[in-house]
Parts: structure tokens; C-alpha cells; sequence
């Protein structure tokens, strides 16, 4: 198993042999983001901003405005925190910028809240132009990685730091802005996205000898085809939204705007983190906010009475 | 529209009498879009009319289809300014000088270039310019272009940190395709830039940072047109452009250089009978 920041570091120096344009914006980050064989491979096309977040983004801008596809990496939640520039130096500028926030999630673990990328989904989101890509498995990295190298959208790409199992099938093609069912099942339809996802797989199979046989759909990229939430939502009697991220802003709204237009809406809940996080080992905070594949069952199970 | 009859072309570069009446014209054509706007900054567009005026009509490679040299108005807040240059330049029609702030508009109170292509940066915030301006520099670098890119940044903008860490960088890289202008007028919204927080020693700062560094009278187009001729051709180029917020002419201010007040209608006809006046006398 592999993280998909580790996938990413991979991809990104395949994509940089084939499109001349990709370059990479570092911020004293490279090799915690992965983008250091980027570097050593390509040193004319890293940028080293140094911990200069807000100027990097800028830097990024002017890049993307000149035709470059520049990368520009951090942890998500340094990244984002430089909401204001990004809103007007990439966002207002419509440039096509490549924004990476790894280590989403809970999954930093001990270094607590101010490394957490727990708002990054949320901020992001209210930017109308910026697209929001979180790849669940390798698979998807790898396609994902293609797709922002061809693109030219302002992006934000959002990494997770724990190993993840590939959750789809082979020949699973990636397109944006469309869920995809990796597990099919009935009654409830849990929607989750990047590190969840394998988690909630995990879930739903704990959750056959209750006789509860969950759909798992996951939302890799947003904004998401409304009428294929819909039509998923509007399937089934539940539906339950789990996410590593604050409860406010991030995948639970995007879900929950489209199953409250639903004529006949499922039941609709949340599983996501409340507060502001706290340090502690990774697997012990998932335990502690039930998005562990033991709290995920426990909380779809009570969905689904 | 007041004051037609200066309109640029390109025979008329070399002549700084012609820079200053095309000030004079961008001088009065803001005046008046903030006039009917009803809103605006007059006296910091006022205060950097000089500096907008020798980039746009002498220094700049400038095409219409941004391909030349590139601009950043890091002080979005000076929007006038830069749209009374395309304006006067011929880029836009003379017909939207009313429409300046109003619903629909493509001249937005800062400057959007989603909504007007002129425009090569979308600034407003302040702070955020002359990063962008790096990365362009960074870009046609890579690529071997031979180009300028121009920032113009206001003082009390550079309280703000992000601009040292884009002066830190270009330093640092010894970005020489960037030339950043300092429109140093000592003035922002709650009082002096020496209260509130000041920047002294400015040019040893920017030296510090790794900047060539030059000071004018942001007034005077002979100062302006030779300190941005002059290069450091290992260094990126700082001109500190010593300006006077509201000026109009020679010992002439509108509304004693405030940051944001609109003009009276009395206010706003003596200024543009003034303006007026220079242009008659061929100032």
C-alpha cells in the first residue's frame, strides 16, 4: 500500500517528461510533499519560494498566466490558510494554478490542529472557478494527474499522508466531476472521498452480518454531476455523508444541497469531525471520531435502523 | 467626455511634453469617471497619473493584445488611473468612461481581468501584485523572453508582508526582467505612512533585499522615463517614485491629498478648469 501523496510524487515527474509546461512551486516542503524526484529530475522547472506561502501562490499565478501548469505544494492546511490570495491572485485572475494540500485529514496526527487540513474542502469550495480533486487509490492518482496536466482550470488537489488499498476495480476511468460506485449495494449509500473511502468500503463489509448491505460511492472531484448524486441519493432510504473534514463546508454540503431538492429525499446524515481536531497517534483520533472502519459501521448501522 | 483632443499615438514617445499632456488628459479623464461614478480613489489614482502615464505612452512595450510587456497595479485601488491611460490610449472606447463601478461594468472599482482583458493581473487586495508580477518575470525568464514586467505598488502596500517575501524572492533570484515602482506618497487611509507604520530607510531595505534601487519626483516624466531606462542587468529594479497624493499640476492638490473623499462638484469643476488651463498652455 501507498499514500496518495507518495502516487502523486510519481505521477508528477511522469506527466513533467511528457507536458513541458508542468512545473512545480515549492515551499520548503518537497520532500514531505513528495515533489522532490520532480526536482532532481527537473531543476529548472522547481521553484523554491522558501516558507513564503502567500508569495508562492502569486508565483504560481504569474506562471499559469504565462502558460505553465505549475504545481504548487504544501500542506493543505498551509495552503488554503492563504485563502485571500488564492480568492484574488488565482481565483479572480482565473489562472491555472495546480494548488496540492497534502496531509488531509486527521492523519498528521500528533502535530495537531495547526498541521490539519480539516478546512481546506470548505474554502476551497467558494471559490466558483477552482475545481476540488481527492483521489481515493493510485489508480486514481495516476489518471487524475493526466487530467490536471491537460486541464487548465485553477485546481485544488487535496493528498492524504496514510496508506491507502486500491478501491477500484480495473479499467476504472476517472472523469471529472462524476461519483462513482465502488461498491454496490442497497438501502443506504454512504458518499465519501479521498481517505474515507477505502475506510467506508471497509465499513460496509463489517456491516453484511447485520444484513445491512451499504451502496459506497466515491466523490473525487467537485463540484459533483448533480444529477448523478441525485439519482444514487434517490435510490436508497439513507444517506450518509462521512468525511475527514470539518462537519461545515466540505462534502456534506455538496451532498446534502442535492438530496434536500430530492422530491421523495432519503434520510440524510453526517459523519465528519466537529471541532478543531487535537493531537494524538492517527488511529487513535480516527477511533475517537468514529471514522475509523469500526465507527463508520457503528454510525451507518444506527442510519440504517 | 473633457478633454479630447490629446489622443497618443506612437509618433508622439519621445516627446515629454506630450507625456505631460497625456497626463494631464489621464488627469482629467479619471476625474471624471469618478465624478460620475460617485465613488473612487481621486486621490490615489491623482498621485500615480505620472508614473501610469510614462509606462503606458513611452516606456512599456505595450500592444493591446498583452503580448508585449506586462503591468501590474498592485494598488488596485488606482483603477482610474489605469483605465483614464487605456481610455486616453485609444485601448477603450471614450463611451465607457461612465460606466466606471457600475452593474455589468468591465472597469470594476479594482481591477478584474475576468471581465477586461487589458487588465494583466486582477488586484485589489493589497499586498498581492508584485508576486504575480514575479512569477510572470519567473516565466518569461524560462522561456528566453526578452520583456519587462512592470509592478506598481502604493507605500502603505508594502506594510504588508507578502510584498518582502515577492522582494525577498526576486532578490534572492536576481530577477532582472522585474521592475517594481513605489508610488510614495506618504499618505494611506488613517493618516502619513511615517505614523502609522513607517518603511525608513526604504532604499536601504530594498537594497538589503538584493533590489537596484532608484529615487525620483513621481512628477517629473525626465526622472521617471531615465530611472526605468536605467538597468542593473543582474538585479531586479526598484524605483522609489516620491509622489503627492491628489496632485493635479505644479503646487496644485485636490482635496489636500486624501486617500478616499470624493469632490465636491465645486471641487471637481475648479479641477477640471485647471486641468483644462494646462492643456491650453500646452502643459
Amino acid at each position: 500500500m501507498s499514500s496518495t501523496r507518495d502516487w502523486f510524487g510519481a505521477a508528477l515527474v511522469e506527466i513533467a517528461r511528457e507536458y513541458d509546461h508542468v512545473v512545480v512551486v515549492n515551499c520548503d516542503l518537497a520532500k514531505a510533499t513528495r515533489t522532490l524526484p520532480f526536482k532532481e529530475e527537473f531543476p529548472d522547472r522547481f521553484f523554491e519560494c522558501g516558507i513564503a506561502e502567500a508569495n508562492a501562490i502569486g508565483v504560481a499565478a504569474g506562471l499559469a498566466q504565462e502558460g505553465f501548469r505549475p504545481f504548487v505544494a504544501s500542506f493543505g492546511h498551509f495552503l488554503t490558510g492563504k485563502f485571500l490570495e488564492i480568492f484574488q491572485s488565482v481565483g479572480l485572475n482565473d489562472a491555472g494554478v495546480v494548488l496540492v494540500g497534502t496531509h488531509a485529514g486527521l492523519a498528521i496526527g500528533r502535530d495537531g490542529p495547526t498541521q490539519m487540513g480539516l478546512r481546506d474542502v470548505a474554502l476551497m469550495r467558494t471559490l466558483p472557478n477552482v475545481r476540488v480533486f481527492q483521489p481515493a487509490d493510485g489508480a486514481e492518482v495516476w489518471q487524475m494527474m493526466e487530467h490536471l496536466a491537460t486541464d487548465r482550470h485553477p485546481s485544488y488537489l487535496r493528498l492524504c499522508r496514510q496508506p491507502q488499498p486500491e478501491v477500484h476495480a480495473d479499467g476504472y476511468r476517472f472523469r471529472f466531476g462524476v461519483p462513482h460506485v465502488v461498491r454496490e449495494g442497497g438501502d443506504v449509500v454512504v458518499f465519501a472521498m479521498g481517505g474515507t473511502v477505502p475506510v467506508a468500503v471497509e465499513a460496509a463489509g463489517r456491516l453484511a452480518v447485520d444484513g445491512i448491505t451499504p451502496t459506497v460511492v466515491n466523490v473525487s472531484s467537485l463540484p459533483v454531476d448533480r444529477a448523478a448524486v441525485a439519482r444514487l441519493a434517490g435510490a436508497h432510504r439513507r444517506a450518509v455523508v462521512v468525511e475527514d473534514h470539518y462537519r461545515v463546508g466540505g462534502l456534506a454540503d455538496e451532498i446534502g444541497r442535492i438530496v434536500l431538492g430530492l422530491p421523495d429525499r432519503p434520510r440524510f446524515d453526517v459523519l465528519a469531525v466537529p471541532d478543531y481536531g487535537q493531537a494524538g497517534p492517527p488511529e487513535e483520533l480516527y477511533r475517537r471520531y468514529r471514522l475509523d472502519a469500526a465507527g463508520i459501521a457503528a454510525f451507518v448501522r444506527e442510519a440504517a435502523r | 467626455m473633457r478633454g479630447e483632443g490629446v489622443v497618443a499615438g506612437p509618433a508622439e514617445h519621445a516627446d515629454p511634453a506630450r507625456i505631460a499632456r497625456l497626463a494631464t488628459r489621464c488627469r482629467l479623464v479619471l476625474l471624471e469617471m469618478i465624478h460620475r461614478a460617485g465613488s473612487g480613489h481621486a486621490g490615489s489614482s491623482l498621485s500615480c497619473a505620472d508614473i501610469i502615464s510614462v509606462l503606458r505612452f513611452d516606456r512599456m512595450d505595450w500592444s493591446a493584445d498583452r503580448s508585449g510587456d506586462v503591468f501590474v497595479l498592485s494598488k488596485g485601488h488606482a483603477a482610474p488611473a489605469w483605465y483614464a491611460a487605456l481610455i486616453v490610449g485609444g485601448d477603450l472606447p471614450a463611451e465607457e468612461v461612465g460606466t466606471l463601478r457600475a452593474l455589468d461594468s468591465r472597469l470594476q472599482g479594482h481591477p478584474d481581468r475576468t471581465r477586461l482583458g487589458l487588465v494583466d493581473v486582477s488586484t485589489g487586495a493589497l499586498g498581492q501584485g508584485l508576486s504575480v508580477a514575479v512569477g510572470r518575470a519567473v516565466a518569461r525568464r524560462l522561456h528566453g523572453r526578452d520583456s519587462t514586467v512592470y509592478c506598481l505598488l502604493g507605500d502603505g502596500e508594502c506594510q504588508e508582508g507578502q510584498v518582502w517575501e515577492a522582494f525577498l524572492y526576486a532578490g534572492a533570484n536576481r530577477l532582472s526582467g522585474l521592475v517594481a515602482i513605489i508610488d510614495h506618497n506618504d499618505s494611506q487611509s488613517d493618516g502619513t505612512v511615517g505614523d502609522t507604520l513607517p518603511l525608513r530607510p526604504l532604499p536601504d531595505k530594498l537594497r538589503a533585499f538584493g533590489w537596484d534601487v532608484a529615487q525620483v519626483d513621481g512628477h517629473d516624466h525626465g526622472e521617471l522615463r531615465d530611472a526605468l531606462r536605467r538597468r542593473d542587468p543582474g538585479r531586479p529594479s526598484v524605483i522609489i517614485a516620491h509622489t503627492r497624493k491628489g496632485r493635479l499640476g505644479p503646487g496644485r492638490v485636490l482635496l489636500d491629498g486624501s486617500h478616499s473623499d470624493l469632490p465636491s462638484p465645486a471641487e471637481y469643476a475648479a479641477a477640471v478648469d485647471y486641468l483644462e488651463t494646462l492643456l491650453e498652455c500646452g502643459a
